[in-house]
Protein backbone atom coordinates (compact mmCIF):
# COMPACT_ATOMS: atom_id res chain seq x y z
CA UNK A 1 0.00 0.00 0.00
CA UNK A 2 2.98 2.19 -0.39
CA UNK A 3 2.56 2.96 -3.79
CA UNK A 4 -0.37 5.82 -4.63
CA UNK A 5 -1.31 7.35 -7.91
CA UNK A 6 -0.78 11.06 -8.54
CA UNK A 7 -4.68 12.01 -7.69
CA UNK A 8 -4.41 12.17 -4.35
CA UNK A 9 -0.97 12.70 -2.67
CA UNK A 10 0.35 10.76 0.01
CA UNK A 11 0.98 11.88 3.34
CA UNK A 12 4.05 13.93 3.46
CA UNK A 13 6.25 12.58 6.21
CA UNK A 14 6.09 14.31 9.56
CA UNK A 15 8.50 16.89 10.75
CA UNK A 16 9.72 14.38 13.29
CA UNK A 17 13.17 13.76 14.34
CA UNK A 18 14.45 11.05 11.71
CA UNK A 19 15.16 7.76 12.88
CA UNK A 20 17.06 5.34 11.36
CA UNK A 21 15.52 1.57 11.06
CA UNK A 22 15.24 0.02 14.15
CA UNK A 23 17.67 -2.87 15.22
CA UNK A 24 16.26 -5.25 16.65
CA UNK A 25 17.86 -4.51 19.70
CA UNK A 26 16.56 -1.19 19.99
CA UNK A 27 13.26 -2.71 19.37
CA UNK A 28 13.68 -5.21 22.00
CA UNK A 29 15.35 -1.94 24.33
CA UNK A 30 11.93 -0.29 23.02
CA UNK A 31 9.63 -2.99 24.08
CA UNK A 32 10.92 -2.99 27.65
CA UNK A 33 10.90 0.32 28.46
CA UNK A 34 7.27 0.56 26.83
CA UNK A 35 6.45 -1.97 29.16
CA UNK A 36 7.51 -0.22 31.57
CA UNK A 37 5.37 3.08 31.30
CA UNK A 38 7.69 5.42 29.44
CA UNK A 39 6.05 5.89 26.52
CA UNK A 40 5.98 9.57 27.17
CA UNK A 41 9.40 10.37 26.41
CA UNK A 42 9.16 8.05 23.48
CA UNK A 43 6.31 10.20 22.04
CA UNK A 44 7.71 13.45 23.22
CA UNK A 45 8.68 14.06 19.23
CA UNK A 46 5.71 12.80 17.52
CA UNK A 47 3.17 15.25 18.49
CA UNK A 48 4.99 18.17 16.78
CA UNK A 49 2.36 19.76 13.80
CA UNK A 50 4.44 20.71 10.36
CA UNK A 51 4.58 24.40 11.41
CA UNK A 52 6.69 23.19 14.50
CA UNK A 53 4.40 24.38 16.89
CA UNK A 54 3.36 21.57 19.37
CA UNK A 55 0.12 20.47 19.47
CA UNK A 56 -1.54 18.51 22.64
CA UNK A 57 -4.05 15.63 21.99
CA UNK A 58 -4.61 15.47 25.26
CA UNK A 59 -6.00 18.66 25.70
CA UNK A 60 -8.77 18.73 23.16
CA UNK A 61 -11.55 16.70 22.78
CA UNK A 62 -13.36 17.53 19.58
CA UNK A 63 -16.93 17.85 18.95
CA UNK A 64 -19.35 19.03 15.83
CA UNK A 65 -22.64 19.93 16.17
CA UNK A 66 -25.17 20.55 13.28
CA UNK A 67 -28.07 22.71 13.60
CA UNK A 68 -30.48 21.86 11.06
CA UNK A 69 -32.97 24.68 11.08
CA UNK A 70 -30.34 26.54 9.68
CA UNK A 71 -29.68 24.69 7.03
CA UNK A 72 -30.21 26.21 3.44
CA UNK A 73 -29.12 23.04 1.29
CA UNK A 74 -26.26 25.66 -0.32
CA UNK A 75 -23.83 23.10 -0.40
CA UNK A 76 -20.66 25.28 0.02
CA UNK A 77 -19.74 22.59 2.73
CA UNK A 78 -19.42 20.07 0.20
CA UNK A 79 -17.54 21.86 -2.39
CA UNK A 80 -15.61 23.36 0.28
CA UNK A 81 -14.56 19.49 1.62
CA UNK A 82 -13.91 18.49 -1.94
CA UNK A 83 -11.25 21.16 -2.05
CA UNK A 84 -9.72 21.07 1.18
CA UNK A 85 -8.99 17.19 0.97
CA UNK A 86 -9.09 16.08 -2.93
CA UNK A 87 -12.05 13.58 -2.73
CA UNK A 88 -12.62 12.12 -5.62
CA UNK A 89 -15.27 12.59 -7.80
CA UNK A 90 -18.65 10.59 -6.85
CA UNK A 91 -17.34 9.86 -3.73
CA UNK A 92 -17.71 12.04 -0.35
CA UNK A 93 -16.39 12.62 3.22
CA UNK A 94 -19.52 15.08 3.75
CA UNK A 95 -23.34 15.19 1.89
CA UNK A 96 -26.03 17.15 2.61
CA UNK A 97 -29.31 15.58 2.29
CA UNK A 98 -32.80 16.58 1.88
CA UNK A 99 -36.07 15.26 3.64
CA UNK A 100 -39.57 15.61 2.00
CA UNK A 101 -42.37 14.38 4.63
CA UNK A 102 -45.85 14.00 5.03
CA UNK A 103 -47.78 12.01 7.23
CA UNK A 104 -48.55 9.25 4.59
CA UNK A 105 -44.87 10.04 2.46
CA UNK A 106 -41.59 10.70 2.51
CA UNK A 107 -39.00 11.43 0.09
CA UNK A 108 -35.28 11.83 0.57
CA UNK A 109 -32.59 12.93 -1.84
CA UNK A 110 -28.85 13.99 -2.44
CA UNK A 111 -28.51 15.03 -6.10
CA UNK A 112 -24.31 14.57 -6.28
CA UNK A 113 -23.92 14.97 -2.41
CA UNK A 114 -25.64 18.63 -2.48
CA UNK A 115 -22.50 19.69 -3.76
CA UNK A 116 -24.05 21.63 -6.59
CA UNK A 117 -27.40 22.57 -4.53
CA UNK A 118 -30.87 21.02 -5.02
CA UNK A 119 -32.97 21.66 -8.05
CA UNK A 120 -36.45 22.95 -7.20
CA UNK A 121 -38.07 19.14 -7.01
CA UNK A 122 -42.00 17.64 -7.83
CA UNK A 123 -43.40 14.93 -5.24
CA UNK A 124 -45.71 12.91 -5.91
CA UNK A 125 -47.11 14.21 -2.43
CA UNK A 126 -47.76 17.16 -0.78
CA UNK A 127 -44.64 17.67 1.47
CA UNK A 128 -45.59 19.07 5.25
CA UNK A 129 -42.17 19.20 6.26
CA UNK A 130 -39.61 19.86 4.75
CA UNK A 131 -35.33 20.33 5.87
CA UNK A 132 -31.77 19.98 4.84
CA UNK A 133 -29.71 17.88 7.02
CA UNK A 134 -26.10 17.93 6.18
CA UNK A 135 -23.73 14.28 7.00
CA UNK A 136 -20.33 13.38 7.87
CA UNK A 137 -18.42 11.05 9.80
CA UNK A 138 -20.04 11.07 13.30
CA UNK A 139 -16.64 9.95 14.95
CA UNK A 140 -18.02 7.65 17.21
CA UNK A 141 -16.26 6.61 20.37
CA UNK A 142 -17.37 3.15 20.57
CA UNK A 143 -16.68 2.91 16.75
CA UNK A 144 -17.86 -0.06 14.59
CA UNK A 145 -15.19 0.98 11.75
CA UNK A 146 -12.65 0.44 14.29
CA UNK A 147 -13.75 -2.36 15.94
CA UNK A 148 -13.41 -4.34 12.58
CA UNK A 149 -9.98 -3.29 11.09
CA UNK A 150 -8.12 -6.10 10.63
CA UNK A 151 -5.03 -4.24 9.95
CA UNK A 152 -4.84 -1.74 12.78
CA UNK A 153 -5.57 1.16 9.99
CA UNK A 154 -8.20 2.55 11.67
CA UNK A 155 -8.29 4.08 15.16
CA UNK A 156 -9.81 7.08 17.44
CA UNK A 157 -7.14 9.77 18.14
CA UNK A 158 -7.03 11.10 21.96
CA UNK A 159 -8.55 13.95 21.00
CA UNK A 160 -11.41 12.16 19.65
CA UNK A 161 -11.10 11.86 15.99
CA UNK A 162 -11.52 8.50 13.92
CA UNK A 163 -8.40 8.56 11.26
CA UNK A 164 -7.48 6.06 8.92
CA UNK A 165 -3.73 4.95 8.08
CA UNK A 166 -3.72 5.34 5.12
CA UNK A 167 -0.08 3.14 4.50
CA UNK A 168 -1.62 0.47 6.57
CA UNK A 169 -5.09 0.17 5.18
CA UNK A 170 -5.33 -2.88 2.81
CA UNK A 171 -8.29 -1.96 1.22
CA UNK A 172 -10.99 -5.20 2.11
CA UNK A 173 -13.63 -2.43 3.28
CA UNK A 174 -14.82 -4.26 6.55
CA UNK A 175 -15.06 -0.88 8.14
CA UNK A 176 -17.21 0.61 5.19
CA UNK A 177 -19.77 -2.07 5.60
CA UNK A 178 -19.33 -1.79 9.61
CA UNK A 179 -20.24 1.97 9.26
CA UNK A 180 -24.05 2.25 10.11
CA UNK A 181 -24.22 5.72 8.62
CA UNK A 182 -22.54 5.20 5.46
CA UNK A 183 -19.13 8.05 6.43
CA UNK A 184 -16.73 5.51 4.67
CA UNK A 185 -15.81 4.91 1.04
CA UNK A 186 -12.60 3.05 -0.84
CA UNK A 187 -11.25 5.79 -2.81
CA UNK A 188 -10.64 4.71 -6.50
CA UNK A 189 -7.24 6.50 -6.54
CA UNK A 190 -5.43 5.03 -3.53
CA UNK A 191 -8.07 2.00 -2.87
CA UNK A 192 -7.98 2.62 0.65
CA UNK A 193 -10.25 3.50 2.88
CA UNK A 194 -11.29 7.20 3.18
CA UNK A 195 -13.12 9.17 5.58
CA UNK A 196 -14.08 12.42 7.33
CA UNK A 197 -11.22 13.26 9.29
CA UNK A 198 -12.69 16.83 10.54
CA UNK A 199 -9.67 18.49 8.60
CA UNK A 200 -7.11 16.73 11.31
CA UNK A 201 -4.56 18.87 9.15
CA UNK A 202 -6.15 22.31 10.21
CA UNK A 203 -7.84 21.22 13.55
CA UNK A 204 -4.58 20.93 14.81
CA UNK A 205 -3.07 24.21 13.25
CA UNK A 206 -5.29 26.10 15.52
CA UNK A 207 -8.38 26.40 12.30
CA UNK A 208 -11.77 25.00 12.03
CA UNK A 209 -12.47 22.28 9.40
CA UNK A 210 -13.50 23.63 6.11
CA UNK A 211 -17.03 22.42 6.01
CA UNK A 212 -17.56 24.69 9.25
CA UNK A 213 -15.16 27.67 8.19
CA UNK A 214 -17.72 28.21 5.16
CA UNK A 215 -21.14 27.42 6.73
CA UNK A 216 -22.59 30.86 5.79
CA UNK A 217 -25.62 30.24 8.24
CA UNK A 218 -23.52 28.94 11.19
CA UNK A 219 -25.61 25.40 10.55
CA UNK A 220 -21.87 23.46 11.15
CA UNK A 221 -20.10 24.41 14.20
CA UNK A 222 -16.75 22.99 15.84
CA UNK A 223 -15.77 22.64 18.97
CA UNK A 224 -13.71 21.99 21.85
CA UNK A 225 -15.39 19.77 24.75
CA UNK A 226 -11.99 20.12 26.93
CA UNK A 227 -12.76 24.25 27.03
CA UNK A 228 -15.53 25.01 29.57
CA UNK A 229 -16.77 28.38 28.05
CA UNK A 230 -17.07 26.54 24.25
CA UNK A 231 -19.77 27.23 22.93
CA UNK A 232 -20.05 24.07 21.19
CA UNK A 233 -19.72 22.15 24.38
CA UNK A 234 -21.82 24.68 26.21
CA UNK A 235 -25.22 24.01 22.92
CA UNK A 236 -24.39 20.47 23.98
CA UNK A 237 -24.56 20.37 27.94
CA UNK A 238 -27.60 23.02 27.98
CA UNK A 239 -29.27 22.07 24.31
CA UNK A 240 -32.10 19.37 23.50
CA UNK A 241 -29.37 17.44 21.07
CA UNK A 242 -29.50 13.98 19.79
CA UNK A 243 -27.37 11.66 17.60
CA UNK A 244 -28.19 9.59 14.44
CA UNK A 245 -29.16 6.12 15.46
CA UNK A 246 -28.68 6.18 18.91
CA UNK A 247 -29.73 2.27 19.37
CA UNK A 248 -26.91 1.13 18.42
CA UNK A 249 -24.38 2.68 21.34
CA UNK A 250 -21.94 3.76 19.24
CA UNK A 251 -21.24 7.07 20.62
CA UNK A 252 -21.59 9.38 17.85
CA UNK A 253 -19.44 12.74 18.46
CA UNK A 254 -21.40 14.83 15.69
CA UNK A 255 -24.63 16.43 17.67
CA UNK A 256 -27.82 17.42 15.70
CA UNK A 257 -30.54 20.33 16.72
CA UNK A 258 -33.82 20.01 15.52
CA UNK A 259 -33.56 16.96 13.54
CA UNK A 260 -36.78 14.80 12.75
CA UNK A 261 -37.41 10.93 13.61
CA UNK A 262 -37.03 10.31 9.57
CA UNK A 263 -33.33 10.79 9.91
CA UNK A 264 -31.13 7.96 10.52
CA UNK B 1 20.82 -40.22 28.19
CA UNK B 2 18.81 -40.72 24.78
CA UNK B 3 15.64 -38.84 26.93
CA UNK B 4 17.93 -36.33 27.58
CA UNK B 5 18.53 -35.68 24.08
CA UNK B 6 15.05 -35.93 22.72
CA UNK B 7 14.10 -33.04 25.42
CA UNK B 8 16.86 -30.85 24.55
CA UNK B 9 16.28 -30.94 20.61
CA UNK B 10 12.52 -29.97 21.50
CA UNK B 11 13.98 -27.20 23.65
CA UNK B 12 15.84 -25.84 21.11
CA UNK B 13 13.00 -25.55 18.43
CA UNK B 14 11.43 -24.22 20.50
CA UNK B 15 14.28 -21.43 21.37
CA UNK B 16 14.62 -20.97 17.08
CA UNK B 17 11.11 -20.65 16.89
CA UNK B 18 11.18 -17.85 19.45
CA UNK B 19 13.51 -16.00 18.23
CA UNK B 20 12.14 -16.05 14.47
CA UNK B 21 9.18 -14.39 15.99
CA UNK B 22 10.70 -11.98 18.12
CA UNK B 23 13.33 -10.92 14.51
CA UNK B 24 10.63 -11.21 12.32
CA UNK B 25 8.09 -8.90 14.26
CA UNK B 26 11.16 -6.25 14.90
CA UNK B 27 10.73 -6.15 10.72
CA UNK B 28 7.24 -6.53 10.39
CA UNK B 29 5.67 -4.85 13.21
CA UNK B 30 5.78 -0.51 12.28
CA UNK B 31 7.90 1.10 15.22
CA UNK B 32 5.32 3.20 16.58
CA UNK B 33 2.76 0.36 16.40
CA UNK B 34 0.55 0.07 19.81
CA UNK B 35 2.25 3.13 21.51
CA UNK B 36 -1.00 3.91 22.20
CA UNK B 37 -3.85 1.05 21.07
CA UNK B 38 -3.50 -0.82 18.05
CA UNK B 39 -2.53 1.61 15.24
CA UNK B 40 0.56 2.88 14.25
CA UNK B 41 0.98 6.15 16.06
CA UNK B 42 3.19 7.84 13.86
CA UNK B 43 0.33 8.45 11.67
CA UNK B 44 -1.07 10.94 13.50
CA UNK B 45 1.48 13.28 12.77
CA UNK B 46 1.69 12.37 9.36
CA UNK B 47 -2.49 13.08 9.38
CA UNK B 48 -1.52 16.64 10.49
CA UNK B 49 0.88 17.38 7.71
CA UNK B 50 -1.12 15.41 5.25
CA UNK B 51 -1.61 18.71 3.08
CA UNK B 52 -1.68 22.17 3.90
CA UNK B 53 -4.83 23.82 4.58
CA UNK B 54 -6.77 25.18 1.74
CA UNK B 55 -9.13 27.42 2.83
CA UNK B 56 -7.79 30.38 4.66
CA UNK B 57 -10.62 31.43 6.53
CA UNK B 58 -13.90 34.22 7.28
CA UNK B 59 -10.56 36.83 7.92
CA UNK B 60 -7.79 35.65 5.85
CA UNK B 61 -8.63 37.95 2.52
CA UNK B 62 -9.22 40.94 4.82
CA UNK B 63 -5.30 41.74 4.65
CA UNK B 64 -5.08 42.53 1.71
CA UNK B 65 -8.87 43.03 0.53
CA UNK B 66 -10.14 45.55 3.52
CA UNK B 67 -12.13 47.76 1.43
CA UNK B 68 -14.35 44.75 -0.34
CA UNK B 69 -14.19 43.05 3.34
CA UNK B 70 -15.59 46.51 5.12
CA UNK B 71 -18.40 46.43 2.38
CA UNK B 72 -19.22 43.07 3.71
CA UNK B 73 -19.07 43.22 7.02
CA UNK B 74 -22.00 46.60 6.42
CA UNK B 75 -24.20 43.93 3.97
CA UNK B 76 -26.71 41.11 4.72
CA UNK B 77 -24.08 39.03 3.52
CA UNK B 78 -21.89 39.98 6.64
CA UNK B 79 -21.64 36.54 8.04
CA UNK B 80 -21.39 34.88 4.52
CA UNK B 81 -17.23 34.23 4.32
CA UNK B 82 -15.64 35.10 1.17
CA UNK B 83 -14.60 31.78 0.27
CA UNK B 84 -18.16 30.37 0.26
CA UNK B 85 -18.87 32.05 -3.01
CA UNK B 86 -15.00 33.01 -4.61
CA UNK B 87 -13.79 29.39 -3.57
CA UNK B 88 -10.35 28.67 -1.49
CA UNK B 89 -7.86 30.76 -0.87
CA UNK B 90 -5.07 28.44 -1.63
CA UNK B 91 -6.02 28.70 -5.03
CA UNK B 92 -5.71 32.35 -5.14
CA UNK B 93 -2.56 32.75 -2.91
CA UNK B 94 0.40 29.83 -1.86
CA UNK B 95 3.14 31.56 0.63
CA UNK B 96 2.06 35.01 0.80
CA UNK B 97 1.95 35.16 -3.47
CA UNK B 98 -0.61 35.59 -5.73
CA UNK B 99 -0.62 32.30 -7.49
CA UNK B 100 -3.54 33.17 -9.92
CA UNK B 101 -6.91 34.77 -10.44
CA UNK B 102 -9.18 34.57 -7.78
CA UNK B 103 -12.47 32.68 -9.70
CA UNK B 104 -15.39 34.91 -9.83
CA UNK B 105 -18.52 33.60 -10.65
CA UNK B 106 -21.51 36.06 -11.78
CA UNK B 107 -24.03 33.65 -12.75
CA UNK B 108 -27.27 33.01 -10.89
CA UNK B 109 -26.85 29.41 -10.89
CA UNK B 110 -24.50 31.01 -7.81
CA UNK B 111 -26.94 32.93 -6.05
CA UNK B 112 -29.64 30.07 -6.55
CA UNK B 113 -27.71 27.93 -4.71
CA UNK B 114 -28.34 29.39 -1.61
CA UNK B 115 -31.55 31.96 -2.80
CA UNK B 116 -33.77 29.78 -5.15
CA UNK B 117 -36.80 28.69 -3.71
CA UNK B 118 -37.32 25.35 -2.91
CA UNK B 119 -38.41 23.16 -0.42
CA UNK B 120 -36.21 22.45 2.02
CA UNK B 121 -34.88 25.47 3.34
CA UNK B 122 -35.72 27.75 6.41
CA UNK B 123 -39.07 29.60 5.14
CA UNK B 124 -37.66 32.87 7.12
CA UNK B 125 -34.41 32.77 4.91
CA UNK B 126 -35.07 35.07 1.74
CA UNK B 127 -35.79 32.62 -1.29
CA UNK B 128 -37.03 33.85 -4.73
CA UNK B 129 -38.91 31.55 -7.69
CA UNK B 130 -36.54 33.15 -10.60
CA UNK B 131 -39.20 32.82 -12.93
CA UNK B 132 -41.34 35.56 -11.13
CA UNK B 133 -38.83 37.38 -9.40
CA UNK B 134 -38.13 39.90 -12.36
CA UNK B 135 -40.53 40.67 -14.88
CA UNK B 136 -39.73 39.42 -18.02
CA UNK B 137 -37.04 37.34 -16.33
CA UNK B 138 -33.36 37.82 -15.54
CA UNK B 139 -31.82 40.97 -17.09
CA UNK B 140 -27.92 40.22 -19.03
CA UNK B 141 -26.34 40.41 -15.61
CA UNK B 142 -28.60 38.70 -13.96
CA UNK B 143 -29.08 39.00 -9.76
CA UNK B 144 -26.04 41.34 -10.04
CA UNK B 145 -28.23 43.69 -12.40
CA UNK B 146 -29.96 44.76 -9.31
CA UNK B 147 -28.16 43.42 -6.50
CA UNK B 148 -24.41 44.19 -5.48
CA UNK B 149 -22.92 40.44 -4.08
CA UNK B 150 -21.08 41.77 -1.44
CA UNK B 151 -24.49 43.82 -0.03
CA UNK B 152 -27.21 42.44 -1.73
CA UNK B 153 -30.26 44.27 -0.07
CA UNK B 154 -31.81 46.81 -1.96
Amino acid sequence: MDEMPKGNPPPEPAAQPAQAEVSRRDFLARALRASGGAFALLAGGGAIASDGERYDWEAHRWAYLIDTEKCIGCGSCVRACKAENGVPDGYFRTWVERYLISPEASHVDSPNGGMDGFPPLQTAFEPTKSFFVPKLCNHCKETPCVQVCPVGASYRTKDGVVLVDGKRCIGCGYCVQACPYGSRFISPETHTAEKCTWCYHRITKGLKPACVEVCPTATRQFGDMKREDDPVRLAIAHGRVVVLQANLLTEPQAYYLGIDMEVR
Amino acid sequence: MEHARHVFRVLLVLLLVIVVVIVGRSFLVPKSFGMYGNYRYDNVPEQMAARPPLHGGARSCADCHDERSAVLAKGSHARVSCEVCHGPLGRHVKDGDVVAKMAIDRSPRLCGNCHRKIDGRPPKFPQVVFEKHVEGGLGPKGCLDCHDAHSPKL
